[in-house]
């Protein structure tokens, strides 16, 4: 038992380690370059943001504090945790080093505590060079690498030069194998020519025009988080306005029918927002992909955007476990979709502040073909097997039978007129439909060994993968299941978990048959 | 390269033609299995019960609790003990020549089928109280999230220590194939004999 778990560590040792290296091998270790101090603060003072945002919103901490606090401590404590902030960076700078070795890279960092990270090129499955535009002028890039251990194993190099960062990138991808056997990021050609010239090398599958990329920030589901953050900032602000304004009196000697005026004025204020929000989303969509390029570089697929942070994302092929294909609400109105590129421990959404997904932006309906130049094959299919009509049906009993009873206490209980209870049954009704939508956007198609699953509510969205990178079957039935002879099949893939709901159990078995046996005979093993 | 060309077949499988997993025999769980459950069930609702009912009579305690906690969890003991024995009796193993079937699940129902070539680790586990029921639980470790490691509860200390040999042997001749080689060099810790 012990000894699996020594050998386990040994195993995890090869990502992250925390022993020294041998004085030997100091030499042939770099540093970052000094203008990386910028990008390091920009990143903590983002984090610091990101991860004090919701306290203060939340907890109505931050409306105690600035109870408290008047302005000017207030403003000596900003600068207090913003001069910490930058001794923190320098020390964290002047403590960074990496190195090139012949197989892998690996990095030297910690502010407290010192931690060695080796990351083997064969273990990479996307390769990132990042350029915000401040590292422009000096020739310098940021370059990440991903490997399925998620971000705890991701090396992240901000601030070397970019002639440095392309060869490591075309070595891990394999094409340079016969390069020499350390980089010297001294010796690195830094010139000024852009990311776009490298991406220019292959064949060009796929661009999106700047009116394309608007169309997926409006339909993008950035919008809601935008909506989030300003229902909480106005929410606040209106209720300081609200309290001052009843301290002075204003309210009472307001003519009532004033108030009708007044819940216009909010209404149309609201919707003004609303479309505000839409346009800054697509704004920072244009930001987010500017000119988004997607190139097929045989082996590998290239993906370059990006106005203030031009960004180049290079994933193996090979390392390519599903792609999503997107369609938001409002992206069914415009005709937008976006494909995610799913990889191992990958994340289907964008969340702020995780790593970027590889996503290709601003489809239109012609443009899923795609598909099939992505990962050879995959074509989209015509048509989709639907789920047992038990899916709704049991859910709209449930629903029903759940809905008419509370709506029946209530207003036995209340005493109101049986009028009044025409809304909450509106609602219900609204619930039925919801499952009805629900149900009909479930499907599934299955061609050779590709397995497309669709789902969706108002929008909807299309998983697909090969059988052999299933890890795991599920088969789950419930007592209703068992009954009627339906089971929920779940498949673990490295990317997550795909469920098919209610399917018929012989459909069910020879999907999970089909997938145990994809598995079972893969050349290809484990993640 | 022409000697794969010539061994590379690529014919049609007939999808009803494959080995279906539910024709697998399963193993039940072992009789101690329910005995441990019934032993921390009782244990845990029993301290709570007797601590609810002797509280009133605590000296310099003014602690009046009602007998409804006592009741409720008389209740929730008694229908915890039924759902164990239905657990007992609905969960089971399978080892087939290429995977591992699990099931378990009183209301739903759930059949887990682990192909050897997509694990990564096995683990054993084993509390007190389990050592003492001659009781031990197998983890075995995929790709995919926390959700994706499979945990098979009901095993002897013997068995389960057959289970991870077997386990790894089969993951261990996976990866001898050629082909496999480099990604078992790659991605996986290293098998090691039982110790």
């Amino acid at each position: 038992m012990q000894m699996i778990i020594a050998r386990r560590s040994k195993m995890m040792a090869d990502e992250t380690s925390s022993s020294q290296p041998d004085d030997d091998t100091e030499q042939g270790w770099y540093r970052l370059a000094p203008m990386a101090l910028v990008f390091l603060l920009l990143s903590a003072v983002q984090k610091f943001v990101r991860e004090n945002l919701f306290l203060f919103a939340g907890a109505g901490f931050g409306v105690a504090v600035f109870d408290f606090l008047d302005a000017w401590k207030l403003g000596l404590l900003a600068l207090a945790l913003f001069l910490m902030g930058i001794v923190g960076t320098m020390i964290f700078h002047r403590r960074f080093r990496f190195r090139i070795e012949d197989d892998a890279v690996r990095v030297r960092q910690g502010l407290i505590e010192k931690k060695e990270l080796r990351v083997r090129f064969a273990r990479v499955q996307t390769v990132q060079i990042g350029q915000p535009f401040y590292f422009k002028p000096f020739g310098l890039v940021r370059f990440t690498l991903e490997t399925p251990g998620g971000q705890q194993s991701e090396v992240e190099l901000p601030g070397i030069p970019r002639g440095l960062a392309e060869d490591m990138r075309d070595r891990i991808i394999g094409l340079q194998s016969d390069s020499p056997a350390v980089l010297d990021p001294e010796a690195a050609d830094s010139s000024d020519a852009s990311l776009a010239d490298s991406a220019l090398a292959g064949t060009s599958l796929y661009q999106a025009s700047t009116w394309r990329l608007f169309r997926h920030g409006l339909s993008s589901n950035q919008i809601w988080l935008l909506a989030g953050l300003a229902a909480w900032f106005f929410g606040t602000l209106s209720e300081r306005f609200g309290e001052w304004a009843d301290a002075q009196g204003w309210f009472v000697d307001i003519d009532p029918t004033a108030w009708e005026l007044l819940w216009l004025f909010v209404g149309g204020l609201i919707v003004a927002l609303l479309g505000l929000l839409l346009v800054l989303s697509g704004l920072l969509s244009i930001v987010r992909f500017h000119g988004f390029r997607l190139s097929d570089h045989g082996d590998r697929l290239v993906g370059l955007g990006g106005l203030l942070d031009q960004r180049e994302q290079t994933v193996k092929r090979e390392k390519i476990t599903g792609l999503t294909v997107k369609q938001s609400g409002l992206g069914r109105l415009l005709g937008c979709w976006h494909i995610v590129v799913r990889q191992t421990s990958s994340a289907e959404e964008e969340m702020p502040g995780q790593k970027k997904s590889f996503i290709v932006p601003g489809l239109n309906d012609e443009d899923l073909s795609l598909t099939r130049e992505i990962v050879a094959g995959w074509r989209f299919p015509d048509q989709f097997t639907p789920i047992a009509q038990r899916f709704r049906r049991v859910y709209w009993m449930r629903f029903a039978a759940f809905g008419l009873i509370a709506i029946g206490t209530w207003l036995w209980i209340s005493g109101h007129a049986i009028v009044v209870g025409l809304i909450p049954l509106i609602g219900l009704a609204l619930i039925l439909a919801a499952v009805h939508l629900r149900w009909r956007h479930w499907g599934w198609s299955i061609d050779r060994r590709e397995l497309w699953v669709r789902r969706g509510f108002v929008g909807q969205s299309f998983d697909v993968f090969d059988l052999d990178r299933v890890q795991q079957v599920q088969i789950r039935r419930s007592r209703y299941q068992r009954r009627h002879d339906l089971a929920n099949l779940v498949l673990v893939l490295p990317q997550g978990l795909v469920t098919v709901p209610y399917l018929t159990l012989g459909n069910a078995a020879q999907l999970a048959n089909q997938a145990i046996y994809a598995a079972e005979s893969a050349t290809l093993h484990r993640v | 390269m022409n000697e794969h060309a010539n061994s590379f077949s690529n014919r049609p499988v007939e999808v009803e033609a494959l080995p279906d997993f539910r024709d697998a025999e399963l193993n039940p769980v072992v009789a101690s299995y329910l005995r441990h459950k019934v032993a921390t069930t009782v244990g845990f609702w029993g301290l709570f019960i007797l601590v609810s009912l002797a509280a009133p009579f605590l000296p310099f305690v003014d602690f009046n609790l009602s007998k409804y906690p006592a009741a409720i969890a008389s209740v929730i003991m008694l229908l915890s003990l039924l759902h164990a024995r239905l657990d007992a009796r609905h969960r089971g193993w399978a080892l087939r020549e290429h995977d591992l079937i699990y099931q378990s699940g009183v209301i739903f129902r759930k059949q887990v089928i682990l192909p050897f070539a997509r694990i990564q680790h096995v683990e054993t586990l084993s509390g007190p109280i389990e050592r003492y029921f001659d009781l031990m639980r197998v983890k075995c470790f995929t790709a995919g999230g926390q959700s994706a490691d499979l945990v098979v509860e009901g095993l002897t200390t013997a068995t389960a220590g057959q289970v991870r040999r077997y386990l790894l042997e089969q993951i261990r001749d996976d990866d001898a194939q050629p082909g496999n080689a480099s990604h078992a060099d790659d991605h996986r810790p290293a098998q090691q004999d039982d110790g």
